[in-house]
Formats: structure tokens, sequence, C-alpha cells
């Protein structure tokens, strides 16, 4: 029981992780992605690469694979948010629909459907986090720093900056900001965090297989954030909280049959994603005038 | 040969990507809303169809029309349930998506709990293939999406062109405010952009049903297809978005040429790319709506 708590919570700051970094880019930059599966993924197959071939150290893995999902987001990013905000959903939904393929079609590095498994445990300045109570002390510890990056973040000009574009993108152009350059800049350092949740996950499940990366993950991280808040701080981990436990919470009710209760999740997201946009667009701890937030 | 067989797979692909993309520039162009749910559209015609024909063993022409007649419905309670109320609240472009994202997700599950995450397809004799000369095949149900896609469009043109509500619709599209003004009501007009935008991407779903069978998932894929098509085409624009479908599918066809099948799904995602980055305006596109 103790197990299962300690692995609950595990994910959950890895979750906290990936939402907070979406909530970078939608909450305060006003730029909705599809691909943050994707780029999770990437970093989780970095992590379980680097962990099998160079080194386990997370000191090695994470900067790494920060470094390559913050390279690779400029693949999608300097294209398409030089125009509109639709042109960088459609990429960044073909750029996930492109990850699945990748990852299950090139085999010789990704191992295919199959995926990388036998990933070792992680270390830290020689540590080896063995224990599910040392991982949880690591994850949390990640979480916090990646939490208190965007919040530091969003408190400079850059972060001004981006809340600026969001909320009216012709003015910040008029006042001289360079939209394009700040948006691209967004992109990379919410990829970036990214890569810090995929790490870990890679480490923590110790193996890595496509179907973990597909469109259904990039929608959980963005339900969580949205009925979390987009634009807090603290509404990502809460939308992950409720993400996680609410499956927790289904297995209790025995009238549901076990089969179907993945599909009852999404359908709850889904409609509570629905319903959110129609009566509370701004999440359960945003910000009650809808209009600061969400009008353009 | 094995090129101009492509070309003609090509071709048929092309015609039900035209006909999916036509549907959603339909309802993007005319009333601004990022109808995620388009592939949703798709997905419950074709599961109808499927549970209609395959299961009560109705006649495929009846299974059809009533599958399409429910997607419209679909459609156009959509409009009027959902993003009204929040285009009441003056909703952002993003809201809007939001909530047609959360409903695709919806459908998708609802549907994997009816009728399982696997695949569906009908057999159809209508599959079979037959020889057109020099070794090229094509079946009839080939021929069928390439006509009705010709008709359809035939049909669209003399609507928008020659009729009231036709005329009003292209209004709609260039200036809100002028057709309010104009004392016609943008609310009513569309949901007649809904009716038709998917009744658009039935025929679509019908065939890509009986041909290559049918996933609780292909709405993702239809929305990016069809909006990468309006986008090559030039948002907007309705011809650009069915030469931009044409496009996609040739593509598509003729990059198993030279790629494993695997990799086809890329070629879409490449030109789309292509475009963004040469001309984001696309090939029709007003050069100051970008």
């Amino acid at each position: 029981m103790v197990g299962y708590i300690l692995n609950l919570l595990i994910l959950i700051s890895i979750s906290g992780i990936l939402a907070g970094s979406l909530n970078f880019i939608i909450g305060y930059a006003g730029i909705y992605s599809l691909a943050h599966a994707a780029f999770f993924g990437i970093a989780a197959y970095t992590g379980a690469l680097i962990a099998l071939h160079v080194s386990t150290s997370l000191l090695i893995a994470i900067p790494v694979a920060m470094a390559i999902c913050a390279i690779l987001s400029l693949v999608i990013s300097l294209p398409s948010l030089r125009v509109r905000g639709e042109y960088f959903v459609v990429a960044s939904l073909g750029l996930q629909m492109i990850a699945f393929t990748v990852f299950s079609e090139w085999t010789s590095v990704t191992g295919g459907l199959g995926g990388i498994t036998g990933v070792p445990v992680a270390t830290i300045f020689g540590f080896s986090l063995r224990s599910l109570g040392s991982m949880l002390a690591v994850s949390l510890a990640c979480l916090a720093l990646v939490t208190f990056a965007i919040f530091a973040l969003v408190r400079t000009s850059f972060g001004r900056n981006l809340r600026a574009i969001r909320d009216n993108e012709v003015a910040a152009a008029a006042f001289g900001k360079n939209v394009a350059l700040t948006k691209t800049l967004a992109v990379a350092i919410s990829s970036a965090l990214c890569a810090v949740a995929g790490v870990l996950y890679a480490f923590h499940v110790s193996f890595v297989n496509p179907e973990s990366f597909t469109i259904d993950a990039s929608v959980l991280v963005m339900a969580m954030i949205i009925i979390g808040g987009t634009g807090t701080v603290f509404g990502p981990i809460l939308g992950a909280l409720i993400i996680h436990l609410l499956p927790a919470g289904l297995t209790y009710l025995t009238f549901l049959p076990s089969r179907d209760l993945a599909s009852l999740q999404q359908i709850i997201y889904g409609a509570a994603m629905v319903l959110l946009m129609i009566y509370r667009p701004s999440g359960l701890i945003g910000r009650a005038n809808v209009k600061d937030t969400w009008s353009k | 040969m094995l090129f101009l067989q492509l070309l003609v797979d090509g071709l048929q692909l092309g015609a039900l990507y035209a006909l999916m993309a036509v549907g959603f520039a339909m309802i993007f162009g005319s009333t601004r809303v990022f109808h995620y749910a388009h592939g949703t559209t798709y997905v419950i015609v074709g599961y109808l169809f499927y549970y209609l024909a395959e299961r009560l063993h109705l006649p495929w022409w009846a299974a059809g029309a009533a599958a399409a007649a429910a997607g419209v419905v679909f459609g156009v309670l959509l409009d009027r349930w959902m993003y009204r109320p929040i285009q009441r609240d003056e909703g952002s472009f993003f809201t809007v998506f939001v909530a047609s994202f959360g409903i695709a997700v919806v459908a998708e599950n609802v549907i994997i709990i009816l009728f399982g995450a696997s695949f569906v397809s009908i057999s159809t004799p209508l599959t079979r293939v037959s020889d057109i000369g020099g070794g090229i095949v094509v079946s009839y149900l080939g021929m069928f999406s390439v006509l009705a896609a010709a008709l359809l469009f035939v049909f669209l043109n003399w609507f928008l062109d020659r009729t009231d509500v036709g005329v009003a619709l292209r209004a709609l599209s260039e200036n809100p405010d002028l057709v309010r003004g104009f004392g016609l009501n943008p609310r009513k007009l569309s949901q007649y952009a809904f009716a038709i935008g998917s009744l658009l991407v039935a025929p679509a779903a019908l065939v890509a049903t009986c041909v290559t069978g049918l996933t609780p998932t292909a709405g993702h894929r239809v929305v990016l297809i069809s909006i990468a098509a309006s986008i090559i085409g030039g948002i907007g624009s309705l011809r650009g978005a069915g030469l931009g479908g044409l496009i996609l599918g040739l593509a598509e066809s003729l990059a198993v040429w030279k790629l494993s099948t695997g990799w086809s799904e890329a070629v879409a995602f490449i030109i789309l790319f292509a475009f963004i980055l040469a001309r984001p305006s696309g090939l029709f596109g007003n050069r100051a709506r970008v």
C-alpha cells in the first residue's frame, strides 16, 4: 500500500512538471500545443538511451534531454509561429502524429513498438535512487524547481512580454516587442522543462514504448491545466492531482466494468473540458473574470 | 506502371481528402469556429454506417443515408448547444477549440466502449477491383468517391453562387458585421454552414469505412488532413481546400513509390511545413488575412 501511494505521488510529480511546462505556453503565452506528449516521449527515449549507453546520472541525462527537446521544438516553432496561432496548433498536431510514427518505425534506435526495456536505476551525485522514497524526493525536488523556474520567469520582463503578446499580439508588436522571437523562446523553454518529466519517467518506470506518448497523453496534460486553471502557478499541479486521483477513485466504484475504466476517464476529462469552456473558461482556480484571461 | 497505379490510387484518396477539407473550410471560413470535432463527425458517420449495414444488415444505401443524416444533425446540434453558448460570452478562438477538442475526446471514448478500440470495416463486393486497361486496377468505390466529390463540388458551386443562403454565407465569411447590418442572422446562417460542412465529410467516411476500415481515433487524422489542406489551399478558399486535399492524397499515395508505407503519413506533414515556410497564405489565400 505504501509502495502504491509512493508510486502514485511520483507520477503526480512527473505530471505536475509536464502540466506546468505546458501551462507556461498555453496560460502565459496563449500558444496551444498538441505536441507535448511528443516532447515528453523524445526526452524519455533520450533519457533511456543515455542511461543504457552513457551514464545513469540524472545530472547528465536531464540537461542533454532538455537541450535536445529545446532544439527540436525550433523545428515546429520557427516556421509556424511567424504566422497566426492556428498554424501552431496544426503544426504541433502534425508533430505529435509523426512522433508516434518515428517512435514505432525507427526500430534501430527506439526498439519499435516493443520499446526500450531494462533502463537502469538512476543515480544522482553517485547515490543510487533504488528506493521509491528517494525517487519521490528527487521528483518532488524537480517539480519544485520547475514550478519555481516558471514562477520566476513569468515575473521577468520576458514574462510580461509573453502576457502582452497573449492579450494583444498587435499591440505588443506595436510597442516594439519581437513577437516571433519571444514566442519561439517560450516554446523552447517549455519543451526543455517538459524534458525533465520525460527523463524522470523513463528512469521511474524503467522502460519506454511508443504507447505512452500518443495524442491521448497530450490530451491528458491539456486536460490537467484546463481543469486546474490556465495561467496560474498551482492550477496545473491541482489538475495533475485530480487527474491521477480520479482513476484511483474510479477503481473503488466496483459497479463500473473494469474494461471500460480508461475510456470512462477520458470521457470525464473531455466532458469537463467542454463544460468548463462553457461555464468557467478560466479553470477551477483561475481568475473569475473570464475576459481578463481569455478575450484576445 | 506502378507509378500510374499509384497516381490513380492517389486521385481516389485525394477526392476523399478534398471532401473532408472542403467541409472543414466551409465551417471555418464562414463561422471562424475551429471545428476540431469535424473528425468526430467523420467517425460517427463511419461507425453508424458500420452498425446499420454490418450488424443490422440494412441495405447499404439506407444505412449510408441514415449515417450521413446523423452526421449533419450532430454538426448542427454542436453548433447550437456548444459553440453558441461559448460565443455568447465573447469566447475566444482557443476557448472554442478546447471545447471542440473535449467533444472529440468524449465521442472517441464512447465509441471505444460501444465498439472496441480495434478497427472495423465493411466487406462489400464494391471494393473488388477491375482492370481498366494496361494492368491498372480501380474499384467501383474508388470511382464512386471521385464521382461523389465532383458532383458535390458542382452542387456547392451552384449553391454558393446562385442561392440566397449561399450568397449570405459567402458574405458572412467576408464581413460578419455587414451581414448583421443587412438584417440577416449570423447564428442562423452558421447552422447552414455546419449542415453542409458535415454533409460533405459523410461520403468520405462512408467510402473509407469500406475501403480502409475505421478506428475510433481516426478523427485526429481527419482534422490534420482537413486543416493541412485548408492551409495549403489558403484559409478562406473552398477551391483551395479541395485542391489541397487532392494534392495531399496524391502525395501520400506517390510516396509509397519511394518510401515504406509506414512513412506515408509523414508526407502530408512535410508538405504542410513547406507551405507554412514558403507560402503561409496558401495557393489561393488572401495575403492580408495571414
